[in-house]
């Protein structure tokens, strides 16, 4: 005779016992000879398919049968089994379900959505009754507006100051070719719309600041960050660790993208991952370094999936997980996150209470106020470089481009060598030439110029604004890239 | 109808909000007379989710199990679960219900900023469905 110990709520189905002595070789005849004996208590611990309810454990003594052999276990007379609950749970994100309905037209059109149970009328509802910031409508803001539009989340707030470029187009394909030289805002918002009309858009025509940051991400279920530099990065991080909401964080570069959720309350944030930013220019952002069109469209997309889960409060987010997605391999790594208890953000004793100086922080100096018109030391204008030519002045043009660069456009007469390059070809060159250094925009330039007078060079120049400047100032005919 | 008395809910809210801004669990012990549950201690427990544990808790069997045999010992039951919500109302949510027992009073503890706000109690289906409310009684102080 094995003993079974009953949970207090189920006496009322063993004639009050606390504990029944059964028959049995096995667990799961134990267990039969129980639901036998008292037939309401079968209910309780199986389901209409026969098998164990999947909150109910048994234990043989202070063992789960689960690690043991089962139902199939042995149960010798001296045995106890146990009846153990197995609960979790949490507040996981989800407020209880909303009040609001869908219209017979938004019915039709979540119709792929409602007839799925892990969405469902509930699901909808959730995301009709969500709002998302979004910082940045550009290569990542692109299809996480399009997509969280035809999802169906209900509000949407746009971040961005910028104007449509040309070179926005090869992947920021919520603007279209007619958008160019309109405001962001307005070109995302028009396509947003078409998408889904439902969605109410809140556009926001400024540069995210620590002046504006908390007001604005404070009217947001979810902040979703879609910016590509280091400053913004920790604003959006501080600014939602302090409001507590989710930063669905994105990042790219060339061929490969990172993509987590951070700030979720308990887990990491980026300061965990990144307490320090890098010196400022070592990581160079996709106007320099560039970025493969089809890129953002992957990462965005994890982020905008990342977003849904959160709203829904199904599956298992990216919480404590950076997803590393290298396109020219095509794999997908996973690392590892934790919460940092010494950060100075989310750790245990924060010391970032409020937002800081951004641009400080990341060692950027203060942006000047646009295009000073005068010339900086060493620096000439192209005009003025043109003139030399049309002179027939002796001088060099050099270009610090890199080659597939010089292959999309050059001036006449100039001679190349990378920036990277010029320590182990400066013997090509000699000090007593005059030499005009120049790049796409002036900033490589500069660092050539600097090492070239550090290693003797006395007649050294920067052409400042590079080829682009030369192309406006100069020659229309050079193509801007 | 469910009461806590003032020791064993001084003893829940502490231990909620000294988790925060995680999520606390533990038991609820006393004693059932007919409609009326009776809380007289609470146990906490570790939460024992492996992953962020801001909006999710899992409780060991095994300390369900420990719990249960001490009350047996003192001939007091086990009546209830207890957890918290950091930052958010004490609702039932989808994941509560979902990981929940049809046996127990839930009492979910709404912590805000690190205080106690408000609670509220619920008794989950079998199924696993839905959850209905109960009146839950604590020492107001």
């Amino acid at each position: 005779m094995a003993k079974v110990l009953i949970p207090t709520p189920l006496r009322q189905y063993t004639e009050k016992q606390d504990s029944v002595e059964l028959t049995g070789s096995t667990v799961g005849e134990v267990l039969g000879a129980l639901t036998t004996k008292f037939p309401d208590l079968r209910k309780q611990l199986f389901n209409d398919e026969g098998k164990l309810r999947s909150f109910v454990n048994v234990y043989l003594n202070d063992e789960d049968i689960r690690y043991l052999k089962k139902d199939a276990t042995a149960v010798a007379a001296a045995d106890t089994l146990s009846i153990v609950p197995s609960i979790a749970g949490g507040s996981a994100g989800v407020a209880p379900p909303p009040l609001a309905s869908l219209s017979n037209d938004e019915i039709l059109r979540y119709s792929r959505h409602l007839i799925m149970p892990e969405v469902g009328m509930e699901g909808q509802l959730r995301l009709k009754n969500s709002s998302v910031l979004l910082v940045g409508t550009g290569g990542l803001g692109a299809p996480l507006g399009m997509y969280l539009a035809a999802a169906g989340v209900g509000r949407m707030g746009l971040v961005d100051f910028d104007v449509v470029d040309f070179t926005n187009l090869h992947r920021q394909i919520i603007h279209g070719t007619k958008d160019v030289g309109r405001k962001k805002l307005d070109s995302a918002a028009d396509t947003i719309s078409d998408i889904n009309p439902n969605v109410k858009i809140e556009r926001y025509d400024t540069m995210l600041s620590s002046e504006n940051a908390l007001e604005i991400c404070k009217n947001y279920d979810l902040i979703i960050d879609g910016t590509d530099n280091f400053p913004t990065r920790y604003l959006v991080n501080d600014a939602c660790v302090l409001l507590k909401k989710p930063n669905v964080y994105g990042s790219i570069f060339r061929f490969e993208g990172q993509a987590t959720v951070f700030a979720f309350p308990g887990g990491p944030c980026y300061r965990c991952l990144y307490p320090e930013p890098p010196p400022p220019g070592l990581v160079p952002s996709c106007a320099e370094g560039g970025v493969l069109g089809i890129l953002p469209g992957i990462i965005g997309l994890i982020q905008a999936t990342e977003a849904v889960k959160l709203i829904l409060g199904v599956g298992e987010t990216l919480v404590g997980r950076l997803v590393l997605y290298d396109a020219l391999a095509m794999r997908f790594r996973e690392l590892k996150l934790r919460r940092n208890p010494e950060c100075p953000a989310c750790g245990d004793h924060p010391t970032i209470t409020k937002l800081i100086d951004y641009q400080e922080f990341c060692g950027i100096p203060h942006p000047e106020p646009p295009q000073s018109h005068g010339l900086k030391d060493g620096e000439i204008d192209p005009v003025e470089v043109k003139e030399m030519m049309d002179r027939g002045s002796p001088f060099l043009l050099l270009d610090v481009r890199e080659p597939h660069e010089y292959l999309i456009c050059s001036i006449p007469g100039s001679k190349l060598i990378p920036v990277g390059d010029l320590p182990k070809r400066v013997n090509e060159l000699d000090t007593a030439t005059e030499i005009v250094a120049h790049c796409k925009t002036g900033v490589r330039s500069a660092k050539a110029m600097d090492f070239l007078k550090q290693s003797g060079f006395k007649k050294v120049k920067n052409m400042k604004g590079g080829i682009i400047a030369w192309s406006d100032k100069v020659d229309p005919n050079v193509p801007k890239y | 109808m469910i009461k806590v008395d003032a020791q064993a809910w001084a003893v829940m809210v502490a231990h909620a909000e000294a988790k925060f801004p995680n999520e606390c669990c533990g038991a609820m012990i006393g004693k059932i007379d007919g409609d009326e549950k009776h809380v007289t201690s609470a146990e906490p427990m570790e939460n024992a989710y492996g992953g962020a544990q801001g909006a999710r808790y899992e409780l060991r069997p095994e300390d369900l199990l420990d719990a249960d045999k001490r009350a047996r010992a003192a001939g007091l039951d086990l009546i209830g679960i207890f957890h918290s919500h950091p930052d958010c109302d004490a609702y039932f949510s989808k994941t509560d219900l979902e990981n929940s027992c049809p046996w127990y009073s839930f009492v979910v503890l709404s912590i805000k900023s690190g205080k106690f706000d408000h609670a509220n109690s619920f008794l989950p289906n079998a199924e696993q469905t839905a959850a209905e409310k109960e009146e839950l009684l604590w020492p107001k102080s």
